[in-house]
């Protein structure tokens, strides 16, 4: 049962339930390679768990999660048999997913560069000069080559967002997870965050932005997702989402958010 | 004054370095172990759900006993009970190992939970497993920002080990109470012994405070003592 | 072993002695509470002088809390009862000695007066400054902002650290008798040597301080917890 490649991502029918409480309730949804996915919503529709459940930082309770062909939490035998990951293949298996967070959860006791070159030398097995050139280039690239030795605690906030990005990607991951990267961040800051984010866009990176930036989800976003109440309520074009929704919740929110 | 200064301390030197070495062994050998029982507890309280009221138990007992009482207790009545301990040396390290262990338990748990949860989360994200997230996020942290009252409570121990002298162990509180018990001079003896254990003790703790200083200022952990 | 298990505890032993170890616990309740009181008095002169204009004074409140937190408590203790009298009787050309439980209030008292001296700092500093400028704005003078502004939320947040500094204050009275305070210790130490049974009179004297104590502290915590929730520290 082997994926169709044109979709980078597939989730089948995801549910995730907290002890009484159903925070998704049945997604389903097909990413392109390419794409950039913007999720929108009230807080509490439940944009973050959808997110977490992707790279199975949450267990999802049911539904089926699908990366480039393979899928996460459980592998296929020879004979068809669903097996669960251990420990160490779904470690591996996240990895292909990068996520930035909107604490940044930069690790205070290691400086920038060894923020980056942590996860390819101890999960890839990447020798140290190696990382480290390549984590250099990263930061190059969001524009913080002269901070590699700082720790986080000397950075702004929207530094340290930028070093968490390129802690991502240095995983090389097939697909970047944002989930409200810039709403921890002073106003003055976020540009320099959506920034990087509209470049890797731009090189085509697969993003699915978690966020409540309407404006650079109309920018950016190839596609958006409207999530109320742990359902997919609206799923198009940036046009026709902010344009002309269709449910009622998703006017209201925009008339709130856009206000 | 001086005179007696001279003939009372100089003159004892070498049973005052003695019983300073003493002390020194005392306090380290039961620091380790107080360090290898407290992470004992906190990790069984933390992880091991069945033994959990034990662990409990332990660390509360040994934290609201007093060190004398303790003392006094695993001198007279383990030889009786457990046939341990055989000399006086070990009853001494084991009451003020038992101690500091409770407290030390208590400091690992909050330096443990203490820790923001994405920082785990982080570490999962780029793919390292449980363990290594453990090993190189959380413990490193949390070692860090434990040090200051780790080391805060060598200095209690330090302290403590003065009692240790009631059961004979000949540390330097004994040497010195045993100098003026011989000459009944008691002046220059105590407030020289004293002088080295408030030197002894303002520079560990010194120590710790600059460390903490450190840390808030390098890495914006902690930074309370 | 488990004979010798069941042998460590034997209520019926301290019943046959209430009354003597009754007696011992009141010393070390009385030291505790003249100790607490002197502590406190100190404390609050000193943590006071901290924080004052006078660099000559704040000078002496640092070089008293250093001293007073780095001393070992026991060593204090025998310093102050063996010392001092002769260095005062040599001053007064008349003998003077202290009484064991004078010297054990003194001694008690000034070694937590350091710790103590540091929690009325910390309460003091965590008032905001915009509070006192609040009533600076208001035209209150120095002396009514420090009364109505600062002292009152001072004191509500050192209680909780104070309580617990008392606490250990308690359980430093344990060892009193080393200078020949009658206090509990020193009458289970007789008895123990009396009746030749050291086991469970040691073993009892442990449990006895270990449930007094976390009944304290247990009840500490539910205060300062049900304080919180009120807002009120």
């Amino acid at each position: 049962m082997a994926e169709p490649p044109r979709h980078l991502l597939t989730v089948r029918d995801l549910r995730k339930a907290f002890a009484h409480h159903e925070v998704l309730r049945g997604l389903s949804i097909e990413v392109d390679r390419g794409s950039v996915v913007a999720v929108i919503g009230a807080s509490g529709s439940g944009k973050s768990t959808f997110l977490r459940c992707l790279n199975y930082l949450e267990v999802p309770s049911s539904g089926e999660v699908w990366v480039d062909g393979v899928p996460m939490g459980f592998s296929l035998a020879a004979d068809g048999r669903r097996q669960p990951d251990p420990p160490r293949e779904l470690a591996r298996k996240r990895a292909a997913l990068g996520m930035v967070f909107q604490q940044f959860n930069l690790w205070p006791h290691l400086t920038a560069l060894q923020n980056i070159v942590e996860a390819p030398m101890r999960v890839k097995g990447t020798a140290r000069r190696e990382a480290e050139a390549e984590g250099l280039a990263l930061l190059r690239k969001v524009n913080l080559e002269e901070k590699a030795r700082e720790y986080p605690a000397r950075l702004s906030g929207g530094q340290q967002q930028r070093v968490a990005i390129a802690r991502a990607l240095a995983m090389q991951p097939k697909l970047m997870l944002f989930d409200e990267a810039t709403s921890a961040l002073d106003p003055e800051l976020t540009g320099e965050v959506l920034d990087v984010m509209r470049g890797l866009a731009g090189e085509g990176m697969t993003m699915i932005v978690v966020t409540h930036e309407i404006a650079f989800a109309r920018d950016v976003a190839d596609r958006i997702l409207f999530l109320n109440d742990g359902r997919i309520e609206e799923d198009g074009p940036a046009a026709q989402v902010l344009g002309a929704p269709a449910s009622e919740a998703c006017r209201r929110f925009l008339a709130r958010a856009l206000h | 004054m001086l005179g007696n200064a001279e003939r009372l301390v100089w003159g004892n030197r070498e049973l005052i370095l003695e019983g300073l070495s003493v002390t020194a062994q005392v306090c380290v050998v039961a620091f380790l172990l107080a360090l290898g029982l407290g992470l004992t507890a906190c990790l069984v309280r933390l992880y091991v759900p069945l033994l959990r009221p034990v662990a409990i138990g332990y660390i509360e007992f040994c934290r609201a006993t007093p060190i004398f009482v303790q003392l006094l207790w695993v001198n007279y009545a383990w030889p009786e009970v457990f046939g341990f301990p055989y000399t006086v040396m070990q009853a001494g390290i084991v009451a003020l190992a038992l101690q500091s262990s409770g407290y030390l338990a208590e400091t690992f748990r909050s330096g443990i939970e203490g820790l923001a949860p994405g920082q785990r989360e982080a570490a999962l994200a780029v793919g390292l497993t449980e363990s290594q997230a453990m090993r190189r996020i959380i413990l490193p942290q949390a070692l860090l920002t434990m040090a200051p009252s780790i080391v805060n409570q060598l200095v209690v121990v330090i302290k403590s080990s003065t009692l240790v002298s009631v059961i004979a162990i000949p540390d330097l509180m004994y040497q010195a109470m045993r100098i003026v018990h011989q000459w009944f001079e008691p002046i220059e003896v105590l407030t020289s012994v004293a002088l080295i254990y408030i030197a002894l003790i303002f520079a560990i703790s010194a120590t710790a405070r600059r460390f903490a200083e450190h840390l808030r200022r390098r890495y914006g952990l902690g930074g309370e003592t | 072993m488990f004979e010798a298990l069941s042998q460590s505890l034997d209520p019926a032993l301290f019943w046959e002695y209430r009354q003597t170890l009754a007696e011992g616990l009141l010393r070390n309740i009385a030291v505790f509470l003249l100790g607490a009181a002197l502590a406190s008095a100190i404390a609050l002169g000193v943590g006071l002088a901290r924080m004052s204009r006078f660099r000559a004074l704040r000078a002496v409140a640092v070089g008293h809390t250093e001293v007073f937190r780095n001393v070992p408590e026991y060593v204090l203790l025998v310093w102050l009862h063996y010392v001092v009298p002769i260095l005062l009787t040599k001053a007064a050309g008349a003998r003077i000695t202290f009484d064991p439980f004078f010297s054990a209030v003194l001694a008690l008292g000034l070694a937590y007066s350091g710790f103590l001296a540091e929690t009325v700092r910390a309460g003091i500093l965590s008032v905001p400054t915009g509070h006192v400028e609040a009533g600076r704005a208001l035209g209150m003078p120095g002396g009514v902002i420090a009364r109505r502004i600062v002292a009152p939320q001072a004191a509500r947040r050192m209680l909780p650290e104070a309580l617990n500094q008392y606490v250990s204050l308690f359980k430093a009275t344990s060892f009193i008798s080393l200078i020949a305070v009658e206090d509990v210790m020193y009458r289970v130490a007789m008895v123990a040597s009396y009746e030749m049974r050291p086991l469970p009179l040691y073993t009892g004297a442990a449990l006895i301080y270990c449930v007094v104590i976390i009944t304290a502290t247990t009840t500490i915590r539910l205060l300062t917890d049900r304080w919180r929730r009120r807002g009120w520290v």
